[in-house]
């Protein structure tokens, strides 16, 4: 039976995984041919730098990393916790279209992207509030019981 | 947080003395009928029953008359002294914190586009009152389906991005869905319900005015005893012609109704679960629900909750009001005879547990008879059934008993009572009592010209009654059978298998109507031909209940039928005061779900699967993942199972999996960014949205 994710080739050339790597930095928002290269290459050497990944193929790994490279970037310029739900988000805006020029910020100098961070900053999602816990005691329901007044004379301290 | 007790205010108590006395007197007189026809010679066994029976469900139809007619005498004068809208109270205090308000709407699998589109409505209502900026808006979902959880995600973002509501809409999906809409409402009290002062709790097919949320601030503001004001939500929106006849009816006769339930229940109203205004801090204090003691369908989690927590509330001494003279506050109902009948199956079990909190310790009295309200709504059905089949095996003996002329030493024959007067009077109040409130509904008209247009006029509105009233009259009877299945298999612990609520107007095909009532028009049948055969007398009377239940098929068909529902609004028939002239909350709803432009681009197109979208798409891929909540990672064991899933996904794909499972491999946030780079190092074939 043919798998629906169709194994990969036992070794990978490194042009398949450059052009999946390709491929993936597009679908995020990077077109230049020359960013989409010096992408590649960094997140290639992130892969040799990592260990191993149970469960992942060499060409999931560079994808996985092509993904951390945005996320240390993310978190660098603002300032953020990683790994966080709050940099998960700042990912999410950045793909949103939030920030449509973010390619060309990721290669500009410090300082150079302030207005496109602060639309950034703006698109991040804030699903929830921040938590002020409460407490909620469950009640005493007492219910009706047809043996409850035998039961009650058998266990005098529940007529208290 | 309990409230200190206050001696009962004397007009309050003078209503529901006057209330009680005319349903008790009303009773007692048509009991006295029946026994003057029964206890000639004696009183059988089976006149007993019938009696007892007949007791029941005649002052269940009286407290139901005289709160119409209550309603109708508010109405009709327009003074109602104890309205809580009308009550002055104390003002706020000036020093105090504005009042921060959260808009609760609780969703579980429901149809997101609309779910959204209408809280986008409420939002656009509020905006326009410039009191926005009290009020928080909180999606709580419960969603268990993969593919509606990401489309309510991508649906929220949009909405957030639309109305630039970044901290004012929320969004969050439970991980368990612990005790369903009750668990899923503490949730949000304990995370963040000390943050606001009041919630006003949706429903998923809720639509409130703006004007009215902010009415009902301040309210609450004015009167610091009260802890939940109800408003009564009018049907709208549907346009099949069951759904529009219900919507007549509800909009015509609640408005009198609630009127009338306002008069005998005052501060110690019901809850009915949406588009009410709670306080925050006696609900947090008072509303936890325990789960009850031994097996479903009497045990476990307390299904009707809306009922128990009123109670709680009372119990501890806070006001719970019903505002009924505030408009602007809508739902949306089934819009089948089927779907009907389905949402009655969820409520039954709900309300018949409430039998054991009737007779529970502590609860107030007017508590205790909601409950019993609550249950008989559903339990009056088996023994409108019964009465029915108690009545005819009476009728059948009569039959067989042979009068005797002449007694004894007699010349003269003694000539049997005829109670025909009698038996007239009685099923004539009764019927009375049943209609009246109808007729009484309709002659409000007269005096508000404006509501009179707003309903088509009098005699297209007189039409729509007389119509709706023969449609009552034919649906009543299958309903009936309905909702004894329904109690017999709930009080069987067996489950009557329907599948999920469609919300939309859809047809009943001729499959599913035969199906469904099938049962029913053989019901029918039979018991036509066995009390035309031996009980002839009978049969005529007993001609109304047969009718609707052999005719169920084509009823339920028709009823469903969309183009009928749309001609009779062209005729002018069943016309709403909402359909008449939109209100512009209403055509708020109505522009958004037309909207082909969503802020988001991802939801410009409708992918096949959104499940597999969050694998795919970077940018839903992310979404996800940063709504997930933060929690310990998964367990060996867990971690075995996930592996075995994602392994699955890989050979079988995604339709080998089940919804369950598709749930938790994209709720575990090391399985969802595994599996967005392995699909994109192994495009599956055929995945366009992959290069």
């Amino acid at each position: 039976m043919e798998h629906y994710l169709p194994p990969l080739p036992p070794a990978p050339s490194s042009e398949f995984v450059l052009a999946r790597l390709g491929g993936y930095w597009q679908a995020l928002g990077v077109t230049d041919p020359a960013q989409v290269a010096a992408l590649s290459e960094q997140a290639l050497r992130r892969v040799a730098e990592s260990p191993e990944s149970p469960g992942l193929d060499a060409v999931a790994r560079a994808l996985v990393a092509a993904g951390e490279l945005l996320d240390d970037w993310l978190a660098r310029t603002l300032e953020l916790p990683r790994p966080s739900r709050e940099l998960a988000a700042a990912r999410a805006a950045l793909l949103s279209g939030a920030a449509p020029d973010w390619p060309a910020a990721l290669f500009a100098p410090p300082g150079e992207a302030d207005a496109l961070l602060d639309a950034l900053r703006a698109a991040i999602a804030e699903p929830t509030p921040p938590p002020s816990p409460g407490a909620m005691p469950a009640q005493r329901i007492d219910l009706f019981w047809l043996l409850g007044p035998l039961h009650r004379l058998w266990h005098p301290e529940l007529r208290a | 947080m309990t409230q200190t007790t206050q001696p009962p205010i004397m007009g309050h108590t003078l209503r529901r003395v006057v209330f009680f006395l005319l349903v008790l007197l009303t009773t007692l007189v048509a009991m006295g009928l029946m026994v003057s026809v029964f206890q000639t010679d004696g009183l059988s066994p089976m006149e007993l029953i019938l009696l007892l029976l007949y007791a029941i469900l005649f002052s269940w139809i009286c407290i139901s008359f005289w709160t119409a007619f209550m309603g109708f005498f508010i109405c009709l004068t327009g003074h109602d002294h104890w309205a809580i809208s009308r009550h002055p109270g104390t003002p706020p205090d000036p020093a105090a914190p504005p009042p921060r308000t959260a808009i609760l709407m609780p969703i579980y699998n429901e149809d997101s586009e609309r779910v959204f589109a209408g809280l986008r409505a409420i939002h656009q209502s509020l905006a326009d009152t410039g009191q926005l900026a009290g009020f928080d808006f909180f999606v709580l979902s419960d969603t268990r389906d993969p593919e509606v959880w990401v489309e309510e995600e991508l649906r929220w973002q949009n909405m957030v991005r639309a109305l630039d509501g970044k901290g004012r809409i929320f969004y969050r999906n439970r991980p368990e869905n612990t005790s369903r809409k009750s668990g899923n409402l503490e949730d949000f009290c304990t995370r963040w319900g000390s943050q606001y002062r009041y919630m006003i709790v949706l429903d998923a097919d809720s639509i409130m005015k703006g004007e009215t949320l902010v009415e009902m601030v301040r309210i609450m503001e004015r009167q610091p005893r009260v802890a939940l004001l109800q408003t009564p939500p009018v049907p709208i929106n549907r346009e099949s012609l069951f759904a529009r006849i219900l919507q007549f009816a509800g909009s015509l006769y609640n408005r009198m109704f609630t009127a009338g339930l306002n008069y005998w229940q005052l501060g110690e109203t019901n809850y009915w679960g949406h588009n009410a205004i709670i306080r925050i801090q006696p609900f947090l204090d008072h509303c936890g629900l325990p789960k009850l003691p031994g097996r479903e369908p009497f045990g476990g989690d307390i299904l009707s909750h809306d009922f128990v927590e009123a109670a709680l509330l009372r119990r501890a001494g806070w006001e719970v009001w019903l505002a009924y003279d505030l408009e602007g506050s809508y739902e949306e109902i089934p819009p089948t005879l089927i779907d009907y009948a389905k949402r009655d199956r969820r409520w039954c079990q709900g309300n018949l547990q409430h039998l054991r909190l009737a007779l529970s310790h502590g609860f107030n009295a007017l508590s205790r008879l909601h409950f019993s309200m609550g249950v008989m709504s559903y339990l009056a059905s088996p023994l409108w059934l019964l009465f029915l089949i108690a009545t005819g095996v009476e009728a059948y003996f009569q039959t067989q008993h042979e009068p005797v002329y002449f007694f004894g030493e007699n010349w003269a024959p003694v000539w049997p009572v005829s109670f025909a007067v009698e038996m007239t009077t009685v099923l004539l109040v009764t019927l009375t009592m049943l209609f009246l409130p109808k007729g009484l509904a309709l002659l409000l008209l007269l005096k508000d010209s404006r509501l009179r247009r707003d309903y088509g006029g009098m005699l297209k509105a007189t039409l729509s009654v007389v119509l709706e009233t023969v449609f009552s009259v034919l649906t009543a009877p299958v309903l009936m059978l309905f909702q004894t299945k329904f109690v017999l298999a709930i009080l069987m612990r067996r489950a009557v298998g329907w599948p999920p609520q469609q919300r939309g107007d859809h047809m009943t095909s001729f499959r599913e109507a035969a199906q469904t009532h099938g049962v029913q028009t053989l019901i029918g049948v039979v018991a036509g031909v066995l009390s035309y055969q031996y009980v002839p007398a009978f049969f005529w009377w007993f001609i109304p209940v047969l009718l609707g239940l052999v005719l169920a098929i084509p009823v339920s068909m028709l009823s469903s039928s969309i183009a009928l529902g749309r001609q009779s609004r062209e005729l002018g028939l069943f016309l709403t005061p909402e359909e008449t002239e939109q209100p512009v909350v209403l055509r708020y709803l109505e522009e958004n779900l037309e909207e082909d432009e969503p802020v988001l681009p991802v939801l410009r197109e409708k992918p096949a699967s959104r499940f597999v979208q969050a694998l795919t798409d970077p940018y839903v891929n992310a979404l996800h993942l940063s709504l997930l909540p933060e929690r310990e990672p998964p367990g060996k064991r867990r971690r075995h199972y996930l592996e075995g899933l994602v392994h699955q996904l890989e050979e079988e794909g995604p339709d080998s999996l089940s919804a369950a499972q598709k749930r938790d491999l994209i709720a575990d946030p090391e399985t969802l960014q595994r599996l967005h780079a392995l699909f994109w190092s192994r495009p599956p074939v055929n995945a366009g949205m992959l290069p």
